[in-house]
């Protein structure tokens, strides 16, 4: 990483254009480069663009042109108006959100610039997907979220894994996984109208980021529900294919280069899928999977039919 | 009846003992299995049915093959990827249960499987639920289910500024 350079962006030749709203008063700007997709961020404010950082995608680089593949732009109402939207964060020339506040509009901004990322990084196929490494393979967690993939990725971590992911797999093209490290979304509150999302680092659960990319070892599709039993059953490698493809970002932009990863991903990975419990019961279960030699699990022995 | 399989349109990856077809017109993707997948290949508008049983492996008499083969068919024209005009008959013609019933385990080897997904788009695939739809644009997702199976956000966001639709606290 380095120092974001301050430089208005501008779309490269070819791309669509947000010309509408190119004609407001942008008085800050900055470019970077992530997974290989330029990016060009604006505010009406200079003082937020100090803001930015934190909200940037793991592994970003800063750009030396300013020509972006795509260009995000944060209005904010001036200091003391009394307007009941206090930004409006934009994708190109489309609105996402008008934000209440300072931290709900970065909030959007830095999801909304994880999905271009996700979607457009060529070479890479972003997969929906908690990832840790052991002994030098990946464990993919893939799920919608919601779905317990950063509990269960938290508990793996504090049994000794490595962080990859709580948010993507990021797969090349001989189906190895590279880092996506950003910050664990820790959920808290029993309710999603009332939770609090809290942001960890996996050293405070006594881990570390991985950095070499991981061939796949085991994929787990797990559904949460209080007090199951972990019992899988092994998919075949088209049903797993099938499945992660439900989860994979580019799947319908490049279906080709999306299904060749996936099928170098599976190709010696064990693909389980099951309900589970609690994830601290299920974590050590899963570890003890991948430690073993492939062929000798005895874990997920059914098969799964299909219609 | 010689049925023809889809040609165009479609993306395919064979493996070992399947068959991953994406339709590129719907966005959907399908995993065949064996005995769906060599129906598949061969349904090339010039075999009959008992030619693409004979597709299917030796150890089964004719009519086994010819029942797979149908039900097969009925299967891919369900998953449409037959061309328009090929006939598949329905693929309740021989439910796999009754089959299960009728015949004994090796026939139960013959028995044709396609599973299929929507595949999401970009936003589907990617998507972070939001909880609070103070500001957001109508439509936004929100309040997704603790389930990795149902669609990304369970709900949406109303003109009101409210998370509607079947809500989901645990």
């Amino acid at each position: 990483m380095g120092i974001l350079p301050s430089m208005m962006p501008r779309l490269r030749h070819g791309w669509a254009s947000s010309d509408r709203i190119d004609r407001w008063a942008w008085r800050a700007g900055t470019c970077f480069d992530a997974y290989g997709v330029r990016v060009g961020v604006r505010f009406n404010d200079p003082a937020l663009l100090e803001r930015l950082g934190p909200h940037l995608p793991p592994g970003w680089q800063p750009c030396a042109s300013s020509e972006v593949d795509q260009i995000f732009s944060v209005w904010v109402s001036p200091r003391g108006a009394r307007a009941r939207t206090v930004g409006r964060v934009y994708a190109g020339g489309q609105r996402r959100a008008l934000a209440k506040d300072l931290e709900q509009a970065f909030e959007v901004l830095e999801s909304e610039i994880r999905q271009t990322v996700a979607a457009a990084a060529p070479g890479r196929t972003f997969v929906h997907a908690g990832v840790v490494g052991w002994h030098g393979r990946a464990i993919l967690v893939p799920g919608r979220s919601r779905s317990g993939k950063t509990t269960l990725v938290a508990e793996l971590v504090k049994s000794g894994a490595v962080y990859y992911s709580d948010e993507f797999a990021v797969l090349d093209r001989r189906g190895r996984v590279h880092p996506f490290a950003k910050s664990l979304s820790i959920r808290e509150g029993g309710c999603a109208r009332h939770e609090i999302v809290r942001r960890r680092r996996a050293e405070d659960f006594g881990g570390f980021c991985g950095v070499r990319p991981l061939p796949v070892a085991l994929v787990v599709l797990a559904s949460y529900r209080p007090g199951a039993e972990w019992q899988p059953v092994t998919l075949t490698r088209g049903q797993a294919m099938l499945e992660m493809l439900a989860h994979t970002v580019p799947a319908r932009l490049r279906p080709e280069a999306s299904l060749l990863a996936l099928e170098r991903a599976v190709a010696r990975a064990t693909v389980l899928q099951g309900e589970r419990g609690e994830a601290s019961a299920v974590a050590a279960r899963l570890l003890e999977q991948v430690r073993q030699p492939a062929g000798t699990s005895r874990v997920g022995a059914g098969a799964k039919g299909m219609r | 009846m010689k049925p023809a399989a889809r040609r165009n349109g479609l993306v395919v990856r064979d493996l070992p003992d399947e068959l991953i077809v994406y339709d590129l017109d719907r966005h959907q993707a399908h995993c065949l299995n064996r005995t769906a997948a060599s129906v598949f290949r061969g349904a090339d508008g010039t075999r009959s049915l008992d030619d693409l049983g004979a597709l299917l492996g030796d150890g089964f008499d004719r009519a086994e093959r010819v029942a797979a083969v149908r039900m097969a068919l009925g299967l891919l024209g369900e998953a449409q990827l037959l061309e328009a005009d090929a006939p598949s008959g329905p693929a309740s013609d021989l439910s796999r249960r009754s089959a299960l019933r009728r015949a004994g385990l090796g026939v139960a080897l013959l028995l044709p499987a396609v599973a299929s997904i929507v595949v999401p788009t970009p936003a589907e695939a990617a998507v972070t639920c939001i909880k609070d739809c103070t500001g957001q644009l109508p439509g936004t997702g929100c309040n997704c289910p603790l389930s990795n199976t149902a669609p990304p956000c369970d709900n949406v966001c109303f003109p009101d500024e409210t998370c509607g639709g079947a809500g989901f606290c645990p």
